[in-house]
């Protein structure tokens, strides 16, 4: 019973979404609103602004230089996150934690 | 709205692997089938017109499958 | 008796097989150079850090996972991939920071306080050395999760875990 309830709703919201991309202006138009402000004065001066013909290099490092570096800074939090919760209880982990032997501090009060 | 041929037998071809791995109950299965997606996502991201962007979902590809297959040793392979 | 000895984890022995072993020397080093070679230049064909990091890092992996984790080559064990990926995120922050030093505003390269006179070849050198920092930092991420990945099968214990019917 649930099992069905949940295939009929899942296919009633892909149809609705389905139906909601056609009205998305097509890919490459020049007259659409994101491509009004920003992206024109991109396009004509990358190559003279920072000197690389590449745009989406030009525009990933020199012009949105700030949000690049905290985008590797969330990856790196992101690795370090994982790998202090896969090694909780490994000898590694003791290791970079300084658990255990080098943890009796308290113990020797 | 134009779109080629090729394009539409990708994205069909997306849609199916997921049902596939969605019916599965093996679940070393599923991870393959998984890299097949990743694989047919490669294809999409360069019919759209960024290399770079498939170079990396390649190489990422190719990384998770490793990762997915090492994580399921120790759970047990059939699912219900 | 079984417990007082050292448990072997599959994933760390060698996978042997004199095929991959005689193979994998000719292909590993092409992969690493073709790394290199797309994070120089990755401001003039598509590339870039990201794309270089994960590369570097797929052939460290396939020689750790071919070879064992016993050898001595590529010995980036999991403390030191963590601490070397702050590394890299730090070389990128320097960048700015050594345009600050020259006189200029956060990452803005035209006041890199290097001597060169053009400055076209200044944004060049200020975006390769962003790259170098993202490639450190995303092949030492992707290099620490698999040695977390595989530190934790190190009982290999028969446990029987059934998935929620």
């Amino acid at each position: 019973m649930s099992k069905g309830l949940a295939t009929i709703l899942m296919t009633v919201i892909t149809v609705i979404f389905c139906m909601c991309t056609v009205l998305l202006p097509p890919i490459g138009d020049p007259n659409s609103a994101p491509n009004q402000h920003v992206t024109p004065y991109y396009i004509e001066h990358a190559k003279e602004d920072t000197g690389s013909p590449n745009i989406v290099t030009a525009t990933l490092a020199d012009y949105r230089g700030f949000d690049t570096l905290w985008e590797t800074s969330v990856m790196f939090v992101s690795g370090l996150t994982a790998c202090l919760i896969l090694l909780n209880n490994t000898e590694v982990g003791d290791k970079i934690l300084n658990k255990g032997k080098k943890g009796g501090k308290k113990r020797e009060e | 709205m134009q779109i080629l041929i090729i394009e539409a037998m990708l994205l069909l071809f997306l849609i199916f692997i997921t049902v596939c791995i969605l019916v599965s109950k093996d679940i070393l299965a599923c991870t393959i089938i998984y890299s097949a997606f990743s694989f047919c996502a490669v294809l999409t991201y360069f019919m759209f017109g960024s290399p770079d962007v498939a170079f990396t979902e390649a190489v990422i590809g190719t990384m998770s499958t490793i990762f997915f297959v090492a994580a399921l040793k120790k759970v047990d392979r059939w699912c219900k | 008796m079984k417990n007082n000895s050292k448990k072997t984890n599959s994933m760390k022995r060698p996978f042997g097989g004199i095929v991959l072993d005689s193979s994998f020397r000719i292909i590993i080093p092409f992969t690493l150079v073709y790394g290199i070679y797309i994070l120089t230049h990755g401001e003039y064909s598509p590339g870039g850090g990201f794309q270089a990091g994960a590369l570097v890092a797929v052939g460290i992996v396939l020689v750790r996972l071919i070879q064992g984790a016993d050898k001595d080559s590529f010995n980036v064990t999991g403390p030191l991939a963590i601490v070397c990926a702050g590394v890299g995120t730090f070389i990128y922050a320097a960048t700015g920071w050594l345009t600050m030093i020259g006189g200029g505003k956060f990452l803005d390269y035209t006041y890199l306080p290097v001597p060169m006179h053009h400055w076209g070849e200044l944004h060049a050198l200020g975006i390769l050395m962003i790259e170098v920092g993202v490639t450190v930092c995303v092949m030492m991420t992707i290099i620490d999760i698999m040695d977390a990945i595989i530190e934790r099968l190190d009982d290999d214990t028969e446990e029987e875990v059934v998935c929620d019917e």
